[in-house]
């Protein structure tokens, strides 16, 4: 293709996605703007007043100077849980991945099979059996209780038990001659797919940041609030907490999730990309 | 499989070695909690009460109106949104694939931004989208077509649709992601046959592209039907866990979500259970597309 042609194809398709763009970008914009607004300003026509008058960095000093919420407490939470969340679904997940794609054993089919099962039948829809569960274990009211449930995934399984079909056979064989016991050759060919590790790992740290049914069953105490849990609280009309700080809260809450995808999502398309061409 | 023979079989136990801490926490935290709701949907309601009711759960769902307004608008809302999502992120990501190669990553990033988004985030931005007159939609969309503007929340005509365009807003993007990572991950030389069998781009899409996809297609329709019909978080985000008016975006999961807030446990874990024979017929589905793909 010439470069005339395709620059004007790059161009062409470039304003067919504008539209789209701004569907998504604008709402964003109108949430981070909003961080800086008056409740006057706020609640003014959009046209009139998307911007705000003057950039006031009050409503965020006062979040993050704990005024409406222990807002690093809950962060702290968040991240907790979340990070413990997405290293135990990898390490679980890899595991089990390993096993489905270089053994063979009997078995193997049906334990296949519940691993999509899982999928479609997420522990949400069981949330309230699972609640009483945790209770039952003793982990009720606590930030165990939200993450243990949490670390045991089908897609995760699935992902990995392709991940490591990629890995040519020769490389065991290699391994084994050596002498090496299975574990050990499990822990060299981990590096080799360091990247879908991450990518995994990203995914699944963004679900555990989003969730929001089971913490609310689960924990009750004001120490133990993790980040959807307390914005809801800000947003509620009862608290009246000015609209300003609500947009704050809302901005940090995306900030996590948006940095680690931005540094992650090449690493996770061509791992995507390199697993779906085989 | 050519590789059979190069996978150590090991001793007979090594596999549950690796599969051992999965299957115990599978155990744990999902066999243990689903047998407990199938067992909780027997009981009466409450929590903590022993006394066994038998099938009375599900006779009384099968006369509650309410109930089946629930599956019908979740099959509605899960189908639409598959309808509409599968088909544009397709065409978004040819799109993206068609512009510069430096700006791809910005943008998908862009795209995607929604699906990174924690839902009760989401509630707030859909507030001001979704907002009586000056909403978003209605300020640039609906009243410059010289439409009346729409209640979007409240018309009971148009919360269904609303559910539709939330979860449209929030998952193209991600969808769209994995289209383009599997668009990349196909062979050029498939192109190069295609070209040579035949000039037209729409049969190289229809033969090449779209078999190739089988398997993002199938991971995008089933993530899609597991969110319609099993998190909550789709209709929290719009409508915080009421049915809106007329229950017209009332969908299974809210009526579970309903059923346990007044402490209808059984009821809530009889919805759940009567949510499964689906997802099995759902499960059959995948395994056998599958193996028509292997």
């Amino acid at each position: 293709m010439s470069t005339q042609r395709k620059n004007r194809r790059g161009v062409l398709s470039l304003l067919l996605l504008s539209p789209f763009l701004m569907a998504v970008l604008v709402p964003f914009l109108w949430m981070v703007l909003g961080m800086f607004k008056t409740n006057a300003e706020f609640f003014q026509p959009l046209a009139k007043a998307f911007f705000p008058a003057n950039y006031d960095w009050k409503n965020v000093a006062d979040l993050l100077g704990g005024e409406w919420v222990a807002f690093w407490n809950v962060f702290g939470n968040s991240l907790g849980v979340s990070l413990g969340q997405a290293l135990g679904a990898v390490a679980l997940s890899a595991a089990a991945g390993y096993a489905f794609a270089r053994f063979t054993f009997s078995g193997k089919r049906l334990l296949f099979v519940l691993a999509v099962a899982l999928i479609l039948v997420p522990r949400q829809l069981f949330a309230v059996p699972l609640f009483s569960w945790v209770n039952a274990l003793g982990l009720s009211d606590s930030l165990l209780g939200v993450m243990l449930p949490g670390v045991v995934t089908g897609l995760g399984v699935i992902y990995f038990t392709q991940v490591f079909r990629q890995i040519p056979g020769e490389y065991f064989q290699a391994a084994r001659v050596c002498g090496a016991t299975e574990m050990r050759v499990f822990l060299t060919v981990l590096p080799l797919v360091w990247p879908a590790l991450l990518s995994y790992g990203m995914i699944h740290f963004i679900l555990a940041w989003h969730e929001h049914l089971v913490p609310m069953l689960v924990l009750t105490s004001e120490t133990k609030q993790t980040l959807p849990l307390a914005l809801a609280k800000l947003y509620d009309v009862s608290q009246r907490t000015p609209q300003g700080v609500q947009m704050a809260a809302s901005t940090f809450a995306v900030i996590p999730t948006a940095v680690l995808f931005a540094l992650c999502h090449r690493k996770f398309k061509s791992s995507l990309s390199e697993m779906l061409a085989h | 499989m050519a590789t059979a023979d190069q996978r150590t079989p090991g001793t007979r136990w090594t596999p549950f070695l690796f599969l051992l801490p999965f299957l115990f926490f599978l155990l744990l935290f999902w066999l243990i909690p689903l047998v407990g709701g199938v067992k909780m949907s027997l009981q009466a309601n409450g929590l903590g009460q022993a006394e066994y009711v038998g099938l009375a759960h599900y006779k009384a769902l099968a006369n509650d109106e309410r109930y089946f307004t629930a599956l019908r608008n979740s099959y509605v809302y899960t189908l639409a949104s598959i309808v509409v999502i599968v088909p544009l992120a397709l065409w978004l990501a040819h799109l993206l694939r068609a512009t510069f190669r430096r700006l791809r990553p910005v943008l998908t990033f862009a795209l995607l931004l929604p699906a990174l988004t924690p839902p009760s985030v989401l509630a707030v931005l859909f507030l001001m989208v979704f907002h009586g007159r000056n909403g978003l939609l209605n300020q640039l969309f609906v009243m410059p077509l010289g439409l009346e503007p729409v209640n979007w929340l409240k018309d009971p005509d148009f919360i269904l649709s609303g559910l539709v365009l939330q979860t449209v807003w929030r998952w193209t993007g991600f969808m769209t992601f994995f289209i383009l990572a599997g668009m990349e991950g196909i062979p050029r030389v498939y192109y190069e046959a295609a070209r040579l069998a035949t000039g037209s781009r729409w049969r190289q899409f229809w033969h090449v592209t779209l078999p190739q996809l089988r398997p993002v297609l199938l991971f995008v329709a089933v993530y899609l039907v597991v969110d319609g019909f099993s998190l909550f978080s789709g209709a929290f985000v719009l409508l915080g866990g009421a049915g809106g008016t007329a229950d017209a975006g009332l969908l299974a999961i809210t009526y579970v979500y309903q059923k346990s807030r007044f402490f209808e446990y059984g009821t809530a874990a009889a919805i759940s259970v009567s949510l499964l024979p689906l997802m099995l017929l759902l499960l059959w589905g995948c395994l056998f597309l599958r193996r028509r793909t292997a």
